[in-house]
């Protein structure tokens, strides 16, 4: 038999890792509300009998329609029909908890509660009468562990018996006399196309007036009048608005039912607000985030990492390198089969893999970071600063995330209410470094270490990258907030704060290998490609009148292509073709700068000799200036094209996604300008037209940064659009 | 007095929430409802983590002042 069930209840309370366990799926989980934007479907696994499909819906505190996550859950509860809804309750949080679960027993849809995080029960004192809760609230009670994996048979086994028993138990009452009498006038207005089982949660919602209700049914105009004039008596009567009034009359109910129930320990101050007293501290909590990303980056690119990465890029590649043209040419291959095996793909290809242990390492600290829940306390303490700015601190959640990867990120972005505030999230969520970046500021980096004689600190590029990326977002968004199209406040910030805990070695790991193998997919498939014709670009070529493999690479195809952009990127720094096809196929996918790098090093060098390739790219960049200037418009441009699609996907409108893609690179080319040309003058004493063009892009920038907001005073929040 | 006031550690018990009429509505949601108990486990110049019902919440300066304990 065909079953469906939907996994609902609030935000971090475990729903994403309960799916994964059931159905066996990697869905991404993080220990911050909101991981899960969108409803996610999945089969069980390992139940032969039925066909179950468990769809994992996006964490909720209640039916209301106010927010995107809301209006996701409550669709599909009351237009899909599931046929068993699995209420995931935190144990350790029962109450705020079961608000949810009277909501979500009203809608008629039968309810099975998974009483999760029980491990926790005992650890920290509780004592909970399941019996009594679940006869109480009329629906069946498993004490579950989806993090441990304990009763989830159970779990399944009692929502599969609930879904074929058909029938089952009406909503009960829960709310004063007053109220249900109320509730039973409204129940006979409703139209009859609304079956039984659901006709309370919509008597509830047209008493609370709820506007998507409201458009959605139909009642006579004679009902109506009743039904408004009745919810005016109680709203006079009980001094409060109806919502409210629902509101506080579940509240009553829930602390009656686990005052006889639950008992709690007495209250102490738990480890979790001991470590917010100081990492949320008024004047360490900035301190300490920028310290700890510091260490982040600098560990991901220097100790372990180079050393790693050292050997795989000198020893290793070169090592294959060799076995290869040898095996090659021991079976009598062609050498131009040799030169594009040898120089384009495993020259090219290696020169990203060599930096994988890097990101390992990088992806390993953030993993960690995500999942003990310190990641989230940062919005907080980011607020002020980005209130300040005219952003709200859900704005830094997106960022957060965007040091991983810049798609999710982007898409992260859907929680932010405010339209305005939405789109200049998703256009400045990528300016974070995101992991495909963190080759080319290694080997950049390495590249500038070498430029200036004795300096060994290469290691601090990678950090300085990302508080470079996080300075350009704020940048960004103090001028574009002074503009029309984006001003207006920024909504109010409120979340919930979830526990600090120990991350699961599994959790981390398995996140690690998700990304890992995604970069990994990423260089065996679209980088070859890229090498391959990266490759061929660079090796054929007009020579001599005639078209053929060219000797000398400046006069191939690519060279051809990149002299002929070259010019618009001089003022920057790397006017040459070499560092202008990298950036062109960074758009590809940023790692591919690197490989393509490692490609047109390989090609240019001696073909007799194994290369290094960051000293074939240092011969392309004069100074470190202008290497730096590369780095920062490789960081800032637009992103890679996948990411580019999601933009528009989520700007979803063509003037907007023409803007953001404008911006980016118009942006990414200002500050570059300003970097390499202030910077040599200030370094090198170089002067010229460029330079006081930069000055000049420097004093519009300053002028927009502090002239006087003309939309200070616009008191209203700016607009906000929810739909499903 | 609005919550921003109470210093760290203390309790306080909500006697009513202002303000902007989703934010109202979302803190309802989480629990915020007249007569619920609130311990301010952090404060950073008005913007503050508060304890309700068991979970902790961060409410911006903005918000906080609208509730009232």
């Amino acid at each position: 038999m065909n079953i469906k069930f939907a996994l609902a209840g609030n935000p971090n309370c475990g729903k994403t890792t309960m799916f994964n366990a059931l159905t066996g799926a990697n869905q991404y989980v993080g220990n911050w509300p909101g991981v899960t934007v969108e409803k996610k479907e999945g089969k069980v696994k390992g139940n032969k009998e039925d066909n179950i499909t468990v769809v994992d819906l996006p964490g909720i505190y209640s039916l209301s329609p106010y927010t995107l996550e809301e209006v996701v859950s409550r669709d599909f509860l009351l237009n899909e029909d599931p046929d068993v809804i699995i209420d995931l309750v935190d144990a350790t949080n029962i109450e705020r908890n079961l608000y949810l679960t009277t909501q979500l027993i009203e809608t008629g849809v039968p309810v099975v509660i998974a009483l999760n995080m029980a491990d926790l029960i005992e650890k920290r004192g509780l004592k909970i009468d399941t019996k009594r809760l679940s006869m109480v609230l009329g629906c069946p009670i498993i004490e579950t562990s989806a993090l441990k994996g304990t009763g989830l048979k159970e779990l399944i086994a009692e929502a599969v018996k609930v879904a074929k028993q058909g029938e089952h138990q009406l909503p009960q009452s829960i709310f004063s006399e007053k109220i249900e009498k109320a509730i039973d006038t409204v129940v006979p207005a409703l139209s009859e196309t609304i079956t039984a089982n659901k006709k309370r949660w919509y008597a509830v919602k047209v008493l609370e007036n709820d506007e998507k209700v409201m458009n959605h049914i139909v009642l006579s105009s004679q009902n109506k009048t009743t039904i408004d004039s009745l919810r005016k008596e109680l709203e006079t009567e009980l001094d409060d608005d109806m919502e409210s009034i629902i509101t506080d009359g579940r509240y009553t109910y829930i602390q009656k039912l686990i005052s006889t129930t639950v008992e709690k320990p007495k209250e102490k101050l738990t480890m979790s607000d001991k470590i917010d007293k100081i990492v949320t501290n008024r004047f360490l909590g900035i301190p300490i985030f920028l310290a700890v990303m510091f260490v982040v980056y600098y560990i991901s690119v220097t100790t372990i990492g180079t050393f790693v990465t050292d050997w795989t890029n000198d020893v290793f590649v070169v090592a294959i390198q060799d076995a290869v043209s040898g095996f090659l040419g021991s079976v009598g291959a062609s050498s131009l089969l040799t030169a594009v095996i040898v120089d384009g793909i495993i020259g090219g290809v290696g020169a990203v893999i060599g930096f994988a242990p890097q990101m390992a390492i990088l992806f390993l600290f953030l993993s960690i970071l995500e999942d003990c829940g310190y990641m989230v306390r940062i919005a907080f303490v980011m607020d002020r600063v980005f209130r300040y700015f005219g952003l709200s601190g859900k704005s830094f959640i997106p960022l957060l995330i965007g040091s991983g990867c810049g798609i999710p990120a982007i898409m992260a972005s859907k929680t932010i209410e405010q339209d305005n505030d939405r789109r200049l999230t998703i256009m400045t969520a990528t300016f974070i470094p995101c992991g495909a970046k963190l080759p080319v500021i290694a080997l950049l980096g390495g590249v500038m270490a070498g430029k200036v004689a004795g300096w060994k600190a290469a290691g601090f590029i990678a950090p300085a990258m990302y508080f470079v990326g996080i300075a350009a977002v704020l940048v960004a968004a103090i001028m574009l907030k002074k503009t029309k199209p984006f001003s207006g406040k920024p909504a109010p910030f409120v979340m919930e704060l979830p526990e600090y805990h120990i991350p699961s070695a599994k959790t981390v790991l398995l996140h690690v290998w998700e990304r890992l193998k995604g970069f990994l997919i990423k260089a065996g498939t679209i980088l070859v490609v890229a090498c391959i014709v990266i490759w061929f670009l660079s090796t054929f070529g007009f020579e001599g009148g005639s078209f053929g493999m060219v000797e000398d690479t400046a006069n191939s195809l690519i060279a051809a292509i990149g002299d002929f952009i070259a010019p618009i990127f001089a003022p920057l720094g790397f006017g040459n073709w070499q560092s202008v096809a990298s950036s062109l196929t960074g758009f590809s996918a940023k790692e591919a700068i690197v490989s393509t790098m490692g490609v047109l090093a390989n090609v240019a060098g001696d073909p007799e000799d194994a290369v290094n390739v960051a000293a074939g790219v240092a011969k392309w960049f004069p100074t470190g200036m202008a290497a730096l200037s590369f780095l920062i418009f490789n960081l800032l441009d637009s992103p890679c094209l996948a990411a580019i699609s999601t933009m528009a996907s989520e700007l979803n409108d063509r003037k907007w996604f023409w803007f953001a893609i404008v911006f980016q690179n118009v942006y990414a080319y200002c500050i570059s300008l300003m970097v390499y040309q202030i910077g040599s003058l200030v370094l090198y004493g170089t002067f010229g037209f460029w330079t006081v063009v930069a000055f000049i892009v420097l004093a519009f920038m300053l002028f927009m940064l502090f002239r006087p907001d003309p939309y200070k005073d616009q008191k209203t929040y700016s607009l906000r659009s929810v739909e499903a | 007095m609005p919550l921003t006031m109470l210093n760290i550690g203390e309790t306080g018990e909500i006697k009513r929430i202002g303000g902007n009429e989703e934010t109202r509505r979302f803190l309802n949601n989480l629990g915020f409802v007249v007569g619920a108990e609130v311990v301010v486990v952090s404060a950073i110049g008005g913007n503050v983590i508060v304890n309700i019902k068991d979970s902790r919440v961060a409410i911006n300066e903005d918000m906080a002042k609208r509730i009232m304990v």
